[in-house]
């Protein structure tokens, strides 16, 4: 057990030390002076250092191990990307110097935009958000603006019950209220359905495509012209995009908004939760509306244009997440058109690989094909009162990360798998081999190692319900 | 170049299991007609040429020693908080949801919010938000929700780009925002906030140090604010508080801010991390990840995602926040930066920035053409100076000299024409302030 930072502290020399080279002059009014002890710990620079060493010993991650995890992309992140990353000129500027002593940092952010808008077949993108959810809201208050602008009163949005969470958490935060839309057991969406809840009132449909369930929605035409010609406009829940790029764009198929999360499908690291970037991309006649400032280019100078009069204003503070966007911008540029669509294709070859393995033995509720990912329904085969959860935590044990569980919630005991293009046919057969031990041998002939797993982990069960109920967030 | 590894025989063998002749028949069900005819981006590059190509647009921006802040800053990152935020295992990890596989991730993020808590003297801190703005954004939108009133009363002196985004939050939503006028010595006054609060008010928004650099009397605020029953939320700079009055010690509901001047880079504005901190009664409603201790079936003792029941994944439209990817890796760093000082260091730190600055201050106020705009005014690393000089030629010469120099703050109202922002912090060197002092002197 690694000990916690204040259980290390001790009378010894701190890791960090700074020299003043002035005298030392701060007079602090006592109405303004801090009284308490601070209780930071006290700690060696080669203590601290083991310390996180040995914490980041504890963590399953992408570079050290196969990481199925439905919906969340956990594809390669290439090393080149935080190399160029770590550059000076990118890292030790000033958001508030000048435009021109800040070109290259702007030409980036400007040719990424231009990329997105290929790839997406959408007109314009802001690079501002900060995260997938963040783009979701971005996008949702574009949408609201639009109508206040053209005076129409629409307050509904409708979600598929499929969506993920921050669907509906962000259109509440936008100020809409949500229309939840029963999807079918494969996840797809019925046209009759659509048209009853479809109502003068509804500004916008919500849908991730494909699906969560890993199928590509076949009625998205004729589901883009209702929704059009209700006056309602179509969201695209970019969380899939790994799926269709070069493939299907979706401003081509009807979509009028989307998010992108630059953090899945275009390589960038999750850094354990961020940071993330969720560019919002939109039609022509939405442009007026994303955020400020936008970056333009004008006379073979990028710059800053704050003048939007229309614009829903600032979603953060500065430009977005540089950093993030700096290094899909080179993924962009390593793969180019060619590799694009190529990752694509192998993504959804090797889940259809995992899925033909798999698909005798386990059930799929969305039928025997799927796009990036798919999700298995274990609950027929499972023995002995298994459940989902023990099969995750098996799976820890021999040495996987475990696919996505319990989501989407419309299927039982859902196990969703993403192995994403950058896994080798190897990798894959040997996870399917230890997932099907588990669920059909391990289940029948010795359930209780599979519900006392992890064994092989730092930690053994952790008891979640002993955390929530007397939480302790702190030492 | 690409990343992926199937080779022309795996790829046949793939097919084969599956039942199909090419990869093209994976896609059948979207229709022929919706299908992308090939993408208009150019041809991939190798590393080497990535290389290359990034360096050039690399050297398109210039670094400057700068004497700007306003939100963002320039302090020391120690090499142990790169080494750490650099090690894959951290950076390629997912959010932690499969505990037992990510406690280093979960520990880290829990040491963190104990640093938070006790830099701020508040009970509960979440995992992180995006950055500055928004941890203000989501203060007030809680502030809202819980007190079920609608007026927010907000420190005109609060970070402009802050303000804008708690704006463009409250778009949809009933609430009235207040914005609080300056006082004459730059800081807001007592009066002005108790003239404003009633029994409509949510919650009220103070920065200290405040966007000129001054430290707020909070204390006096902070007890104008309660006594109407009303949330205090305190937007401070962490580095100040190892010198200044923490929000727990001044009865602050939520204290939030950037945290980016705890052991991020600069770059242009972002990516940082934003902190909450909250008071105990508040810890069901604080958005965002929590990690909490527990213990395994050995009774052995780990940390696991907490309080989940208001999160977006499970509570979806009636959750705190729509909030799910924050900023870990940047509060990664920030639990580094804080670990490594002791109190003594970090007291220390502080120090050095005050003293930095006022040696600054004291330098440029003595100067022909400068004087000190609020007089007697305590500050931490920047500070306010009235010039009858040509601001656009100040900067155009120091850049010349290669150095960012002080904030216009000409645009930012109409008290503070002729007025620049100069920040100092521990990364300035006497020998660089002096030249500043040296060429301002000449204009």
């Amino acid at each position: 057990m690694e000990k916690l930072l204040n259980e290390m502290s001790s009378e010894c020399k701190p890791a960090y030390s700074l020299n003043l080279d002035v005298e030392c002059d701060y007079q602090i009014p006592e109405n303004l002076k801090r009284n308490s002890n601070l209780g930071l710990p006290n700690i060696a620079e080669s203590d601290l250092l083991r310390h996180f060493i040995n914490l980041s010993r504890q963590n399953y991650a992408l570079s050290t191990t196969f990481y199925p995890l439905g919906s969340c992309t956990m594809k390669y992140n290439p090393l080149i990307n935080e190399c160029i990353a770590k550059f000076n000129e990118f890292n030790s500027v000033h958001p508030y110097q000048a435009q021109e002593s800040m070109q290259g940092i702007l030409e980036i952010i400007y040719k990424l935009e231009k990329d997105l808008c290929e790839i997406s077949g959408l007109d314009y993108f802001s690079l501002q958000p900060a995260a997938g959810a963040h783009g979701e809201f971005t996008g949702l208050l574009v949408i609201s603006k639009y109508f206040k602008s053209i005076k129409q009163k629409r307050t509904k949005i409708i979600i598929p019950d499929s969506a993920h969470g921050t669907n509906p958490a962000s259109a509440t935060l936008a100020g809409f209220d949500i229309i939840p839309f029963k999807s079918d057991l494969d996840g797809s969406l019925s046209i009759e359905k659509l048209k009853e809840i479809l109502t003068p009132e509804v500004a916008a449909v919500m849908l991730t495509v494909p699906n969560t369930l890993g199928v590509f929605e076949k009625s998205i035409i004729e589901i883009s012209k209702i929704v059009h010609d209700n006056g309602s406009l179509l969201y695209y829940d970019g969380a899939n995009l790994n799926a269709v790029m070069g493939i299907i764009r979706p401003g081509d198929i009807g979509f009028d908004v989307m998010h992108i999360n630059l953090h899945k499908t275009f390589s960038t690291p999750h850094g354990g939760g961020g940071p993330g970037a969720g560019p919002v991309g939109v039609k022509a006649f939405l442009e007026p509306f994303l955020p400020v400032p936008r970056i333009e280019l004008k006379k073979l100078k990028y710059i800053l244009n704050y003048k939007k009069s229309k614009s829903i204003g600032k979603i953060k503070s500065f430009f977005g997440n540089f950093p993030v966007l700096l290094k899909a911008y080179i993924y962009i540029k390593s793969l180019g058109s060619v590799g694009l669509k190529n990752v694509s294709e192998q993504a959804v070859l090797n889940a259809n690989y995992m899925l033909a393995k798999l698909k005798n033995i386990i059930d799929v509720p969305a039928g025997e094909k799927c796009m990036h990912e798919f999700v298995l329904s274990p609950k027929s085969v499972l023995k002995n009162s298994v459940k989902t959860l023990d099969v995750a935590k098996r799976l820890l044990d021999y040495g996987y990360y475990s696919p996505t569980v319990y989501f989407p919630a419309i299927v039982e005991e859902a196990i969703m798998i993403e192995p994403t293009e950058t896994e080798s046919k190897d990798t894959l057969d040997k996870f399917i081999e230890v997932l099907i031990k588990i669920i059909l041998e391990e289940s029948n002939k010795c359930p209780q190692k599979v519900k006392d797993a992890p064994v092989n982990t730092p930690v053994k069960r952790l008891n979640e319900v002993e955390a929530a109920r007397n939480p302790v967030l702190k030492w | 170049m690409d990343y992926t590894q199937q080779n022309y025989k795996a790829i046949k063998q793939m097919l084969d299991s599956i039942g199909v002749t090419s990869i093209d028949e994976l896609f059948s069900d979207i229709p022929k007609d919706l299908r992308v005819k090939e993408l208009n981006i150019s041809n991939g590059q190798t590393e080497q040429e990535l290389l290359n190509s990034f360096k050039g647009l690399a050297l398109k921006n210039k670094i400057s020693t700068t004497f700007r802040g306003a939100g963002i800053y320039d302090h020391y990152i120690p090499s142990l908080v790169w080494e750490v935020i650099g090690r894959s295992e951290f950076l390629t990890a997912y959010t932690p949801y499969q505990a037992e596989a990510s406690q280093g991730t979960l520990q880290a993020i829990f040491e963190y919010q104990s640093l938070i808590c006790a830099l701020t003297g508040l009970d509960v801190a979440n995992a992180s938000l995006y950055d500055g703005s928004t941890s203000v954004a989501e203060a007030v939108v809680l502030s809202l929700r819980i007190s079920g009133k609608n007026k927010i009363l907000i420190s005109s002196l609060l970070h402009p780009e802050y303000i804008q985004t708690v704006k463009t939050y409250l778009e949809n939503s009933k609430a009235e925002l207040v914005v609080l006028p300056q006082g004459a010595n730059g800081a807001i006054e007592r009066t002005v906030l108790e003239a404003n609060i009633d029994d409509n008010t949510a919650a009220v928004v103070i920065q200290s140090p405040n966007y000129l650099g001054i430290i707020e009397d909070m204390q006096t605020l902070s007890a104008a604010t309660k006594s109407k029953n009303v949330l205090f939320i305190a937007v401070v700079n962490p580095l100040s508080l190892g010198l200044f009055q923490a929000p727990g010690e001044y009865n602050a509901d939520i204290a939030v801010g950037e945290g980016q001047v705890l052991g991020s880079p600069m770059a242009v504005g972002g990516s940082t991390f934003g902190f909450m901190a909250v008071k105990k009664s508040l810890e069901w409603k604080i958005p965002g990840r929590i990690v909490g201790q527990t213990t395994d079936k050995d009774s052995k003792r780990g940390f696991v995602l907490t309080l989940q029941s208001r999160e977006q994944h499970i509570r979806r439209e009636k959750a705190t926040s729509n909030i799910c990817t924050n900023a870990s890796l940047n509060a990664l760093a920030g639990c580094v930066f804080l670990a490594g000082w002791g109190d003594e260091g970090f007291v220390n730190l502080a120090k050095t920035n005050i003293s930095k600055a006022r040696y600054a201050f004291n330098k440029i106020k003595s100067l022909e053409g400068f004087k000190v705009k609020f007089e007697n005014k305590t500050f931490f690393n920047e500070f306010v100076i009235e010039t009858q000089k040509n601001i656009k030629k100040i900067n155009k010469v120091l850049l010349k000299n290669n150095i960012l120099g002080p904030l216009d703050l000409s645009n930012f109202n109409e008290n503070l024409t002729n007025c620049l922002l100069f920040c100092v912090t521990e990364q300035r060197t006497k020998k660089e302030i002096d030249k500043l002092v040296e060429l301002l002197a000449k204009i």
